[in-house]
């Protein structure tokens, strides 16, 4: 193919300075990547530009994210997929890459042993004991366990770059909780869904298979060599910045996504708490870092683990993968020593080429370093994130003489690395492809005899041209990897194992009492901003109607609908307490707050934004449409937030469009989810919260006595409130009346917006909660509905109606609507008792306090 | 001579506990010039689990687990120990250990002799003890000099420690760190020992904690009162050619027949008496009482 007549290729050039993937040096393209060249040639630039688009909203779409710690917009930040992939020959990669990657996997297996175990490397002098005993990694209390699986090592991921030789370098080892596995997955299918062109007569290697083995090294891994063992995958939470990723391997392996607080150890075994009972957990694929896992014998202030976890792994009662202390292999200060190292075990020379290294402790090294320091690359042997690397060529003389007192004082925590240029490979900007340099991140799992390699992995691109690093902390551009091979492969499988002997269909009793925690509350969220926003709506309309026809009765209801606000929201002092009369003059100014405050407690920002924490919590369980209607309202809302001036109908508009999407929502999220999956709680918590601001409007709006043109223009706010004016009409075909409206809102048994039908559903759903075995008593959720229940079925809309005696209020009502307030209040507090274990507050026998780093 | 030892740890919950995982350090070393004869560890309520190891430090640790409610956790460790310091290598009988200066003495470390490697992970940083600050360096360099004996400045490391250091159990505690104790010189045992430990480390020495208990004696012409010891940390140099010796810089002395040792760690991280987390939504409050006499 020649380079001129592709467009594609225009000033690709004048940026060749180095060894790129494409381009040799006598300017003629790598054979590997012609078949691809041209398909994305007859693709052509501007259809590329539509496709790179495209992959961009599929990300968007899909809540494909990666969150950015302290980055006011890192939350949730969408994952970049460029579309041009990065290619490998089968060859090469199964004469080197595979073998090295499988080579040097076995190598930092048989570390991990000896480190923890006899410690021969260090006995006899291969490597010295400051590497082990200096670094963090090193944990102690892992000293001598003995694990039931075959290997130590069970996961492991190497990040390889291709050196200025042109072979492929080890830049660094994960070992800990290495993440970028299901992103991987992710760019593979984004890909075939939007470019399934770029595809043509090129035969990939898809990992469809090594999946099947990651899944069977989980159930391999657990003791006693369970058939059917219990296995958990631990995140510290969505505020992680791969969180999308342990939700998205949680659904895509069908294992119960966990935190922390949801397990528990109890007689010696790891349990995971669920709403019926403990559950045994055997397996915990883990993404939590080794320090974190268990506050009694590792960080104290670790919220993210389970005090006593230790011990269970001691007693071979639970498998943890990658086992706790499996991060003293992410260690640069073994670099310099693992030929040796291989030598020592295999009589072999190292696969995979490392990068130069010296480490520091030693004297001959120090004084190399101390004189090379401009040129050379400076880490700690226990730091390889990229803030704590000096790259020591822009470092000014202060800072390189602070870096060599800090070498001179520690000189073992200290390597140096030679500087590397790594190769570029095409990435596709602003319409054409430029050269950025790359990096991949391979995957290797423990499988019987030995270690199975994913076929390709994640390649993630500097994020400027200029850039010479690449990290995905700052957010950068992922590729997918393609090992192209001769020969026709299979076509990627969406799930690929037979899940036949794992029982994944799992019923209420098994759910984890956080997750049910979470769908309650979002039940409840999302009940609240429903009826919050429709009864601020409703206001609003009142009040564009208002300038209208000045009425006399108009005011005076507007008067009272501003102050129901109050009451509905609980947002006091408002237009009820403390500085009312100048809200009620401008009460524009408070309904924005009301709707735009996220700091206020009742706002319906605040709402929102707890049910979208709730709501997070929960993404395994997600649907990509629930995703894409969620993200309709998170947007909406922003482009809101972000106006400077509102009118009434501004507001009421918005309000529109935000109700339509959360009941669009509400109905995906029913038929998404299933009953037993969870659903039963957002129900019970939907409905809960949607009783409770029903009983709370009847009582701001139906107590008190009004005359009956007022009487009438409130319960037509009400009714439009709660949008049943039509049902209203449709019922009783006549003027409204209160004693109607209270048949209608409050005794229906058939209406589903009335409270007697709510109360009924609510008690039918608390009834199918699991409660435990043995105690034939009815749970207290049980008998705070029961008695709501039997109130509302022994009511009688005359006594309702009494007036007291200065005909001001009716008392029997407002007696009524109180109590079952309370009751509704009460049932809710006993299911959280009851059944999200609160009791488990973990805290330190002696407050220690230490100052870890 | 043989002693009675019982070390009693209690706490009162406020609220209660649901439940608790404990680990306690309190199993004196059964070791060259001190045997265990007997040991007991009570605890209450009854723990559902309970487990003996040995840690990497060589120590006994006990983990233990409480699954029922309780309001107030008592922990009884009682034993007899005989001790005869005569047993042990002497310092003052080793004519090489006394004299190795530091400069030999660092010589000698250097070496890439494997056999020292569980030694020489004493001489760096560890959790209470890092970042070494010029103020402790300034410190041991008074008694460290390169052409003086290690035995010598480490045995008058002890007693500037013990004169210029004030025994002050209001002003610390155990999460103090080490660089605030050398400006305000004041603090319990277990800070005199860590700045020990911290500034033979920073002249490349190794140094280990050692945590335990001292018998203490009446005034003349009184009973000694139940419960009146305490527990005590010392610091340990290991001296090359010879091998480790104890100093006590809160008693100024080298440890004998009267101290009888728990545990050694690289500082208190590694061997704290007991340690727990406990679920639980209150205070709690803590009582030691140790009673350490002749047993006859």
């Amino acid at each position: 193919m020649s380079i001129d007549s592709n467009t594609l290729f225009q000033n690709y050039f004048s940026d060749f300075r180095n060894y790129d993937e494409v381009l040799k040096s006598d300017m003629s393209i790598n054979p590997n990547w012609e078949r691809l060249l041209t398909n994305l040639s007859q693709v052509g630039p501007n259809n590329l530009n539509a496709k790179q688009d495209e992959v961009n909203w599929l990300m968007e779409e899909n809540g494909v994210t990666y969150n950015v710690y302290n980055d006011p917009n890192g939350m949730h930040r969408s994952w970049g997929l460029n579309i041009v992939p990065f290619l490998i020959h089968q060859t090469e990669w199964e004469n080197t890459i595979e073998r090295g990657l499988q080579q040097r996997a076995e190598l930092l297996n048989l570390i991990l042993k000896d480190i923890y175990g006899e410690r021969a490397l260090i006995k006899h002098g291969i490597i010295p004991q400051e590497v082990i005993f200096a670094h963090r990694g090193f944990l102690r209390q892992c000293d001598q366990i003995q694990y039931p699986a075959s290997k130590n090592l069970l996961i492991y991921s190497a990040d390889l770059a291709r050196g200025p030789d042109g072979r492929m370098w080890v830049v660094s080892d994960r070992t800990q909780a290495p993440s970028g596995m299901g992103y991987a997955l992710e760019n593979r299918y984004a890909l075939n869904r939007v470019m399934p062109n770029i595809f043509q007569n090129i035969h990939l290697k898809q990992p469809s298979q090594f999946f099947h083995e990651f899944n069977q090294m989980l159930i391999d891994a657990a003791p006693q060599n369970k058939s059917n063992p219990n296995i958990v995958i631990l995140t510290p939470g969505p505020h992680n910045e791969t969180y999308f990723e342990h939700a998205y391997l949680a659904s895509f392996l069908g294992y119960p996504l966990v935190m922390g607080n949801d397990l528990i150890v109890r007689n010696g075994k790891l349990w995971m708490k669920t709403l019926k009972q403990l559950k045994q957990v055997d397996v915990v694929l883990r993404r939590v870092d080794d320090v974190f896992m268990d506050p009694l014998e590792l960080r104290e202030d670790s919220y993210l683990g389970v005090a006593g976890l230790m011990e269970v792994v001691r007693e071979q009662q639970v498998s943890i993968v990658n086992p706790i202390g499996s991060g003293i292999i992410e260690n640069s200060g073994l670099i310099p020593f693992m030929n040796a190292i291989c030598k020592y075990f295999f009589n072999e020379d190292l696969i995979l080429p490392q990068i130069a290294s010296w480490w520091c402790g030693q004297q001959k090294e120090r004084d190399y370093v101390l004189n090379h320091l401009k040129d050379l690359v400076v880490k700690r042997i226990d730091r390889s994130n990229r803030e704590n690397i000096f790259f020591c060529e822009f470092l000014d003389e202060t800072a390189l003489n602070k870096l060599r007192q800090e070498i001179e004082q520690t000189p073992y925590q200290f390597v140096a690395q030679e500087k590397i240029s790594f190769s570029t490979a095409p990435n596709f900007t602003n319409g054409i492809l430029e050269p950025r340099k790359v990096m991949c991140r391979t995957f290797a799992i423990a499988k019987q005899g030995g270690y199975s390699i994913m076929p390709g992995g994640l390649v993630r691109v500097a994020s400027e041209r200029e850039n010479l690093f690449v990290s995905n902390q700052r957010g950068g551009i992922s590729k997918d990897f393609w090992v192209v091979s001769d020969s026709p492969q299979n076509y990627i499988q969406n799930y690929s194992w037979d899940n036949a002997s794992n029982q994944t269909i799992s019923d209420i009793n098994d759910l984890p009492s956080h997750t049910a925690e979470n769908l309650y509350w979002s039940g409840r969220y999302l009940g609240r901003a429903l009826v919050t926003a429709r009864y601020l709506r409703m206001v609003l309309n009142r009040m564009t109607q208002e300038q209208y026809n000045n009425r006399k009765s108009e005011s005076e209801s507007l008067e009272l609908l501003y102050k129901s606000i109050t009451h509905i929201t609980s947002t006091f002092p408002g237009f009820v307490g403390k500085g009312s009369e100048k809200r009620l003059n401008n009460p524009l100014e408070e309904i924005v707050s009301l709707m735009l405050d996220e700091k206020r407690y009742g706002s319906f920002a605040q709402t929102l934004s707890s049910f979208n924490n709730s709501y997070y919590s929960l993404r395994s369980l997600w649907s990509k449409d629930m995703w894409r209607v969620f993200d309709g309202i998170n947007k909406q809302w922003r482009k809101f937030k972000d106006a400077e001036n509102y009118s009434v109908i501004e507001l009421s508009k918005v309000l529109d469009r935000i109700i339509t999407r959360l009941i669009a929502f509400m109905g995906l999220i029913e038929e998404s989810i299933l009953v037993n999956q969870g659903l039963l709680l957002y129900f019970i918590g939907l409905q809960t919260e949607q009783a409770m601001m029903n009983v709370a409007k009847c009582r701001s709006l139906l107590v008190s006595n009004y005359n009956e043109q007022l009487q009438y223009e409130i319960l037509e706010s009400l009714l439009t409130s709660h949008e049943s004016l039509n049902i209203y009409r449709y019922s009783y075909r006549s003027y409204l009346s209160l004693e109607n409206v209270i048949k209608l809102i409050l005794l229906d048994k058939d209406y589903a917006k009335s409270l007697t039908y709510q109360i009924n559903r609510i008690k039918k759903d608390i009834d199918r909660l699991p409660y435990s075995e043995g105690s034939n008593q009815v749970s207290i959720c049980q008998q705070k509905i029961d008695e709501a229940h039997r109130k509302m079925q022994s009511l009688n809309i005359e006594n309702l109606l009494l007036l007291s005696s200065d005909g001001s209020i009716r008392p029997n009502l407002d007696d009524l609507l109180a109590e079952l307030s309370d009751l509704l209040h009460n049932t809710s507090m006993a299911i959280s008792d009851t059944y999200f274990n609160h009791s488990y507050q973990q805290t330190q026998l002696a407050n220690q306090n230490f100052p870890i780093t | 001579m043989l002693y009675r030892l019982s070390h009693t740890t209690s706490y009162k919950y406020e609220n209660g506990v649901t439940f608790c995982h404990n680990i306690a350090t309190l199993k004196p070393k059964d070791m060259l010039g001190q045997k265990v004869v007997n040991y007991a560890l009570e605890i209450h309520p009854k723990p559902t689990d309970f487990s003996e190891k040995t840690d990497f430090f060589g120590n006994t640790i006990t983990r233990f687990s409480i699954q029922d409610y309780h309001k107030t956790l008592k922990v009884i460790a009682v034993s007899t120990i005989e001790k005869d310091h005569t047993l042990m290598p002497d310092i003052h009988q080793s004519v090489s250990g006394k004299s190795i200066t530091l400069s030999e003495g660092l010589q000698h470390l250097k070496h890439q002799d494997p056999g020292l490697w569980d030694v020489k992970q004493f001489i760096l940083e560890s959790v209470l003890i890092a970042n070494i600050s010029p103020e402790i360096r300034a410190y041991a360099e008074v008694s460290f000099q390169p052409n003086r004996s290690i035995f010598e400045a480490a045995y008058e490391l002890m007693q500037r420690i013990y004169t210029e250091f004030e025994f002050n159990p209001n002003v610390t505690n155990v999460a103090t760190p080490i660089h605030d104790v050398i400006l305000q010189k004041k603090g319990v045992c277990q800070d005199f020992a860590q700045i020990a430990i911290a500034c033979v480390r920073s002249v490349g020495l190794p140094a280990r904690y050692v945590s335990g208990y001292i018998e203490t004696l009446p005034p003349p012409g009184k009973e000694k009162l139940v419960g009146a010891d305490a527990s005590h940390a010392w610091f340990s140099v290991y001296i090359p050619t010879f091998g480790w010796v104890d100093f006590d810089p809160t008693n100024n002395q080298i440890p004998q027949n009267q101290h009888i040792i728990t545990a050694y760690g690289r500082d208190y991280y590694d061997v704290p008496p007991l340690k727990g987390v406990i679920y639980s939504s209150g205070d709690n409050k803590m009582k030691v009482a140790v009673d350490i006499r002749p047993a006859v």
